[in-house]
């Protein structure tokens, strides 16, 4: 176990050295995330700027926020924890150097999931708890609250993660598959507003097909106090399942890999 | 399966692996009839081969593209499953991946690249220390004889993507055999670098068979680095064993015998030369043929007489003759011939 933290601190020492070899990327990268933020924003401006609008899905309007906290934060995190990492599998599978990867004497998907993080949007996940401590700041937030959103917001990242890894190791099969991550991104999208704001077949969905309900909302709900104590139970287990279904998923993938010819 | 006496690095026999490939016609309509309905079929890229390697062993492996080399040695690495037969590579099944056996083995592709684009070698090192765990003693000085031996002295802080790719496959070779492997899978290490680079990876891999006993299995495209580094061949075409013994006797598969070069003081016409032996060339005064291996000094000596000749020289094959050869026209037959040997020498 210490053997994969000293891992850890060594493959991150590494992928922020390399990050610093461009420092022009810096620029562009604070401009990505002011945009993402100011797009969810402007998302709930719409919706409570109608004049007598006092909620929305029986969010008020520091509720809603509170959503938005949540959904940037989850940006902030797939951008700098999953979406490097992930993206380089399929290149990896392409070129070939998925070859070396697969002969360390370490855990392949904790090699491919650890070696690379975009520090640069680090402010993804600033301006998304910067949200969320102000949008509770307008709500009531007991200590309890506060503990069962972070067992929610974990089980929710490690529902993330998964979906991720499952995607992109469909690439050991289909080789070029951006446009399923595209597909998270695109489904993902709606994790931006609560999810009781959609008409119950769209909720239906988004709890049941596609977990986001669990990543952002459950997360917003447990932290004002108003989650059931069905969905609680549920994220952790949704997330535990995800995490061993994808885990034997990316096993069956590195069995069947062919290995690009030299 | 018995494991195999601890005499035997690498143990192979009747290893096969077969495909399953897409095939589709050329143009844009048959992408698309390809998308919606993709044929398919088996190819068998390695058909049935078995050897052994001692300890310590070098040995080339050649054979045409497609022959099945880099097949084998990704099977005998690890990275592919075979679809029938047994390996076993210093006592470890490879397909398995146990980390034991993955501390122990190196694959280094020519082509391929580990290490981090934009960070200095060094970086890369750091990584593959931590993954080997290798102890900061031993990491040390396996780095100084590495620097030594390979030169790499002032390439090491420079970014990867700023090396020249000479300069880049010596840091490659350090990257894979930081942690002193036991058994080396060498698949064209020397591709596309200039002979200077060529020789001083044929001097590095040399220095390491010798200082750690390492076996050493080589495919290359360059018969120079298989004749500097390996004392037997292994020779694979269509997936099958075709020739497993030393260099010498593979010179002796050639029918063509000795090469004869004659430096001339007067021209001669090629149909006059041609009376001497086969296959005979003539560029000026500069003047070549074959002749078969047991008259050898009869017809030297009749050379040397009828003609005025400033000079001459006999020669084995070059290696490249002899594989083009086995490989070329004559195929069917130096296969046959050579399956004999290679019955003989596995029993």
């Amino acid at each position: 176990m210490t053997r994969y933290f000293r891992l850890i601190r060594i493959f991150t020492g590494a992928t922020i050295s390399a990050q610093l070899e461009y420092r022009a990327n810096f620029l562009g990268a604070v401009l990505a995330s002011l945009g993402e933020v100011g797009v969810a924003l402007l998302g709930i401006a719409v919706l409570f700027g109608q004049p007598g609008t006092v909620s929305v899905g029986g969010y008020s309007f520091h509720q809603a926020l509170l959503v938005v906290g949540f959904f940037m934060l989850t940006e902030g995190f797939i951008s700098v924890f999953v979406q490097p990492n992930m993206s380089k599998i399929a290149e990896a599978v392409r070129t070939g150097s998925m070859d070396f990867t697969l002969l360390k004497p370490i855990d392949a998907q904790f090699n491919v999931s650890t070696r690379n993080l975009n520090v640069l949007r680090l402010t993804d996940i600033l301006i998304g708890l910067g949200l969320i401590v102000y949008a509770a700041s307008f709500l009531t937030v007991t200590p309890g609250g506060v503990v069962a959103a972070a067992v929610m917001y974990l089980s929710a990242l490690v529902i993330v993660y998964c979906i991720w890894l499952a995607l992109s190791t469909t690439a050991f099969w289909f080789v070029k598959t951006q446009n399923m991550s595209e597909l998270f991104s695109g489904v993902f999208g709606a994790g931006r507003f609560p999810v009781t704001a959609f008409p119950v077949p769209v909720r239906a969905f988004l709890t049941f097909v596609v977990p986001i309900a669990f990543i952002t909302t459950v997360p917003a709900q447990a932290l004002t106090g108003g989650l059931s104590p069905l969905l609680a139970l549920a994220s952790p287990l949704v997330a535990a399942v995800l995490f061993v279904g994808s885990r034997l998923f990316w096993k069956k993938a590195v069995g069947s890999y062919t290995s690009a010819s030299s | 399966m018995i494991s195999p006496p601890p005499d035997v690095a690498v143990q192979v026999r009747d290893l096969r692996k077969s495909y399953t490939v897409h095939e589709k016609d050329p143009g844009l309509m048959g992408s698309v009839r390809s998308f919606f309905n993709r044929r398919s079929h088996e190819v068998e890229a390695v058909k049935g081969v078995s050897f052994d390697l001692a300890p310590g062993e070098v040995v080339g492996f050649l054979g045409p593209n497609g022959a099945g080399k880099t097949t084998t040695l990704k099977m005998l690495s690890g990275l592919l499953h075979p679809t029938g037969g047994t390996a076993r590579v210093a006592g470890f099944e490879p397909r398995k991946r146990e980390t034991p056996f993955l501390k122990q083995i190196t694959l280094v592709m020519g082509q391929k690249q580990q290490l981090i684009w934009d960070l200095p070698a060094l970086d890369s090192f750091l990584v593959n220390q931590a993954i080997y765990e290798i102890p900061e003693a031993q990491y040390q000085a396996t780095m100084r004889e590495f620097t030594e031996v390979l030169g790499l002295e002032g390439i090491l802080k420079k970014q990867v993507r700023k090396l020249s790719l000479g300069e880049r496959m010596k840091c490659e070779l350090a990257a894979a055999l930081l942690h002193r492997p036991r058994v080396l899978f060498l698949d064209e290490p020397t591709i596309g670098l200039d002979v200077n680079m060529q020789e001083s990876v044929r001097a590095f891999v040399r220095d390491y068979n010798q200082r750690f006993e390492a076996t050493v299995i080589l495919t290359s495209h360059y018969m120079a680095d298989v004749t500097a580094l390996a004392r037997r061949i292994l020779v694979i075409d269509a997936g099958q064993l075709v020739f497993d013994g030393d260099l010498a006797s593979l010179a002796e598969q050639s029918s063509g015998g000795k090469r004869v070069r004659l430096q001339l003081r007067q021209p001669i016409s090629l149909a006059d030369l041609s009376r001497y032996g086969n296959d005979a060339r003539i560029d000026g005064l500069s003047a070549e043929l074959s002749v078969p291996r047991s008259e050898v000094s009869a017809r030297a000596a009749r050379l040397l007489a009828d003609l005025d000749v400033a000079d001459l020289t006999v020669e084995d094959p070059p290696i490249e003759a002899v594989m083009a050869e086995l490989f070329g026209a004559g195929r069917e037959k130096a296969a046959e011939s050579v399956t004999g040997s290679v019955a003989a020498s596995v029993a």
